[in-house]
C-alpha cells in the first residue's frame, strides 16, 4: 500500500465522476485486507458495483464478509436511519412506536442533512466499533464517497450541522465524525483522476475545496489510466505510411497527456500513484487483480 | 433526411440532457444548442457546472444566473456563422434560491426565511436542491419564451430520481398534511415561536426531541411558518413543471459512455423516464472507441522488429477497447429498445472548444457516422 496510506484508519476514495473511484476503492480494499488488516469497504446509497467487480454476491446495507479480513456493506438510508434512532433511544418498542409514526417519518426526512448525517454516521461508527476484546473490529474503513460536488456535501454534512443544529443528539454526534474526519492522523482522502484535461482540473478544484469547505487534507492522488510513452518522435518522423503514423501519433497524443496530466498533479505537492490503463475484455475481478498489482508495485 | 436528433429539434422546444458524471453531458447539451443556432433556431443551453474550458468556449465567464449571448467573433474564430443567436447561462444554485424567495415570499416574511438557518440549508447543501432549481430555473426560461430551443443540462446525479423528484419532493416538505396537524394551531395563533410541543403529543414530541434537541425542531418549525406562505406558488410551479417534463414538446437526450459500468446506470435511467411517461429522444453513446481497419492490421504484419511489437500492442489494445464498446452498444441497443441509439466516437482530445462541439454535432445530427461494421460485428 501507498506510504501515504499506510497507516490511515479511514480513506474516503473520490473524484470527477466516470474516473474509477470505485475501482480503485476495491483495489485498496482488497490490497489492505491482504496486508492482513481487517478491510471494510462502504458504498454509499448507490447501485452496488464492488461485490459485483469481486465477483461476489451483492452485500446490500448488512456488513458481509467476502474474503479473508475484507467486508462490504452498501450504506441506505433507511436501514441506516433504523440504525441510528435504534442506538439514540435504545429501544426497538421505543423505535416502532414513534419512528413508525408518520408525523415523525416526515420530520426527519426533511431535517437537513438528517440522511447524509446517519449514512456517515453508521461507516464512522464502525470505524469506532470495538470487539470483546478491545481491539477495533475493523483496522481500515474505505469509503467509495460519492463524485466531486456530492462529495463535498456529503463531506461537510457535518460541519454544517455543528454550525446550524443547536445542542441535541444530532449535534453532538455530528460533532464527533467532524472531528474524526479532520484528523490528518486517522484519516486519509484519495483523489482519483484520469490523464484528461477535464478530470485532472477538477481534481485541483476538489482538492482546494475539500481543503477549505470541509478542512480535509488529500493525502495522495491516483492517476488511473495512464498512458506510457510508447513511440518515440524518431519512428514517428520515419514512418511512411499514413494509417500507421496516424496509429502511433494518436497514441503519443494520448501519452503526452498522460504525462501533462502527470505533471499538473504534481503541483499539488501529494504523492501522484499511477495505475496504467488495464487493458482487459471483461471488466471484473481480474481487472481488479491488476490494478491491486500496480498499486502494490508502487511499494518497491 | 430524418434522424433522432433532427427529429426531436423539429418537434421539441426542450431538450433536457442527462446522465451520470464524466459521459460528457455537457459537451453534448451544448453540441445541441450549437447546432440549432446554425440551423436557425435560437437557442439558450443552461448548464450548472461546465468545465473551465467549455464555459469559456461559451463566452461564460462566472456563474450568475446571467444570459450571454455567444459573440459572433467567437463563432468566426471557429470558422462558424450561425443563422440564429446561441445563449448560454450557468446556472447559480444559491441565487437562484434566493431570487425565488425574493419574487415569492411575502415582503414581510423574506428577510425571516433568508436568514433561517434551515433555509440555508436547504438552499445550499440539502441534497436535490440542485435538481430542483434547475427544474424551477428551466420553468422560467420556458415560460419567458425568448428561446425557441431550450437545452437544459442537469447536474450529474448520483441518482436519476434525485432529479425526476425533486419538484416533488420541495412539495412534500411545504405541503404535508402532517406539517399541516402539526402547525395548524400555530398558524391560527397567527404567531412565530410557538411552543411546538404542546401541540403534537409529548410522548412522540420528546422522542424526536432526543433525536434533534428541542430547539431544532423549534428552529424548523418557525421557518415552516414562514414558507407555508410559499407553499401554494411551490404547488402550483412543482405541477407545471412536471407538465412541462411530460409535454410533447420537451425531450430527454441520455447521455452516456459506451464502457460497460457505465451501460447499467443508461438502463437504469432510460426505464425511470419511460416509467415517468417522459420522451425518449435518443441514447448518445459519447466517446466510442474506433475500430481498427483490417488495412492497418496488413499493414503492420508486414513489418518487422521492435516497432512491429509495439504497433501490434497498440492495436491489439484498440482492437480490444473497440470490441468492448461494440459489445456495450448492442447491449444498450436491445435494452433500451425502442429508443434510438446515436454513436458519436471518441475525439483524439476532449472536446473544449467551439470547433469541437461543432465536430460532435456532426455525429448527433447525421452528417457523419461511426464506422457501424464493427459496432455490429
Amino acid at each position: 500500500m501507498n506510504p501515504a496510506l499506510l497507516d490511515k484508519r479511514l480513506l474516503i476514495v473520490t473524484g470527477k465522476g466516470g474516473v474509477g473511484k470505485t475501482t480503485i476503492a476495491t483495489a485498496l480494499a482488497l490490497e489492505s485486507a491482504r496486508s492482513g488488516k481487517r478491510t471494510l469497504i462502504c458504498e454509499v446509497n448507490t447501485k452496488e458495483r464492488v461485490t459485483q467487480l469481486l465477483g461476489k454476491p451483492e452485500a446490500g446495507p448488512t456488513v458481509t464478509s467476502l474474503e479473508e479480513n475484507l467486508w462490504a456493506v452498501n450504506v441506505r438510508p433507511e436501514e441506516a436511519m433504523r440504525e441510528y434512532a435504534l442506538m439514540v433511544l435504545k429501544f426497538e418498542s421505543i423505535y416502532s412506536a414513534v419512528f413508525e409514526n408518520r408525523v415523525v417519518r416526515y420530520f426527519l426526512r426533511f431535517i437537513p442533512s438528517l440522511q447524509e448525517l446517519v449514512l456517515l454516521g453508521k461507516i464512522l461508527f464502525h470505524l469506532k466499533e470495538k470487539r470483546p476484546d478491545g481491539s477495533f473490529r475493523f483496522d481500515r474503513v474505505i469509503i467509495d464517497a460519492p463524485a466531486t460536488g456530492h462529495a463535498i456535501t456529503f463531506l461537510s454534512v457535518p460541519q454544517v450541522i455543528v454550525d446550524t443544529v443547536p445542542p441535541g443528539a444530532m449535534s453532538t454526534d455530528a460533532q464527533w465524525m467532524r472531528d474524526l474526519l479532520v484528523d490528518a492522523k486517522t484519516t486519509a482522502v484519495v483523489l482519483v483522476s484520469l490523464p484528461e484535461e477535464l478530470p485532472v482540473n477538477e481534481t485541483l478544484e476538489l482538492h482546494q475545496a475539500l481543503k477549505d469547505r470541509v478542512k480535509l487534507t488529500s493525502q495522495l492522488v491516483v492517476l488511473n489510466g495512464f498512458i506510457p510513452t510508447r513511440f518515440t518522435d524518431a519512428e514517428l518522423a520515419a514512418e511512411q505510411s499514413s494509417l500507421v503514423f496516424d496509429t502511433m501519433r494518436a497514441h503519443q497524443a494520448r501519452s503526452k497527456l498522460s504525462l501533462a496530466s502527470l505533471q499538473t498533479l504534481e503541483k499539488l505537492g501529494l504523492p501522484v500513484q499511477l495505475v496504467p490503463r488495464i487493458f482487459n475484455g471483461e471488466f471484473g475481478r481480474s481487472a481488479i487483480e491488476q490494478v491491486v498489482a500496480k498499486l502494490s508495485g508502487a511499494d518497491a | 433526411m430524418s434522424t433522432p436528433i433532427r427529429d426531436a429539434m423539429a418537434s421539441a422546444d426542450v431538450l433536457i440532457t442527462v446522465g451520470s458524471g464524466g459521459v460528457g453531458k455537457t459537451t453534448v447539451a451544448a453540441t445541441l444548442a450549437l447546432r440549432a443556432a446554425m440551423e436557425g433556431t435560437g437557442s439558450m443551453v443552461c448548464t450548472i457546472d461546465p468545465a473551465k474550458r467549455l464555459a469559456n468556449a461559451l463566452g461564460l465567464e462566472a456563474l450568475g444566473n446571467k444570459e450571454a449571448r455567444i459573440p459572433a467573433e467567437t463563432f468566426a474564430a471557429a470558422g462558424l456563422s450561425p443563422r440564429a443567436p446561441m445563449y448560454a447561462m450557468m446556472l447559480d444554485i444559491k441565487r437562484s434560491w434566493d431570487e425565488l424567495v425574493e419574487r415569492r415570499a411575502p415582503a414581510d416574511k423574506r428577510e425571516k426565511i433568508l436568514n433561517n438557518r434551515f433555509y440555508q440549508a436547504l438552499s445550499t447543501a440539502l441534497a436535490g436542491s440542485q435538481e430542483y432549481i434547475a427544474m424551477e430555473k428551466m420553468w422560467e426560461l420556458h415560460g419567458q419564451a425568448k428561446y425557441p430551443l431550450l437545452v437544459v443540462d442537469t447536474p450529474p446525479t448520483a441518482h436519476a430520481l434525485d432529479f425526476l423528484d425533486a419538484p416533488n419532493r420541495i412539495l412534500d416538505f411545504l405541503d404535508n398534511d402532517a406539517a399541516k396537524w402539526l402547525l395548524t394551531p400555530a398558524l391560527a395563533a397567527g404567531k412565530f415561536g410557538l411552543k411546538l410541543f404542546n401541540l403534537g403529543g409529548s410522548y412522540v414530541a420528546k422522542t424526536i426531541a432526543r433525536f434533534t434537541g428541542t430547539e431544532t425542531l423549534q428552529q424548523l418549525a418557525d421557518f415552516m411558518l414562514n414558507i407555508t406562505s410559499l407553499t401554494e406558488s411551490f404547488r402550483e410551479r412543482a405541477h407545471q413543471t412536471r407538465s412541462l417534463l411530460q409535454a410533447p414538446t420537451t425531450a430527454f437526450v441520455l447521455v452516456t459512455g459506451p464502457m460497460p459500468e457505465r451501460l447499467d446506470e443508461a438502463v437504469y435511467f432510460h426505464t425511470l423516464l419511460q416509467q415517468n411517461k417522459m420522451r425518449v429522444a435518443a441514447v448518445v453513446v459519447n466517446r466510442i472507441h474506433a475500430p481498427v481497419p483490417a488495412a492497418l492490421w496488413d499493414e503492420v504484419a508486414r513489418m518487422s522488429g521492435p516497432l512491429q511489437a509495439k504497433l501490434e500492442q497498440t492495436l491489439k489494445e484498440n482492437d480490444l477497447l473497440a470490441t468492448q464498446d461494440a459489445k456495450g452498444i448492442e447491449r444498450l441497443r436491445e435494452l433500451c429498445a425502442p429508443t434510438p441509439l446515436v454513436l458519436v466516437p471518441r475525439f483524439e482530445l476532449d472536446v473544449h472548444d467551439l470547433k469541437g462541439v461543432w465536430e460532435t454535432s456532426r455525429y448527433l445530427w447525421g452528417d457523419a457516422q461511426v464506422d457501424a461494421a464493427k459496432a455490429t460485428r
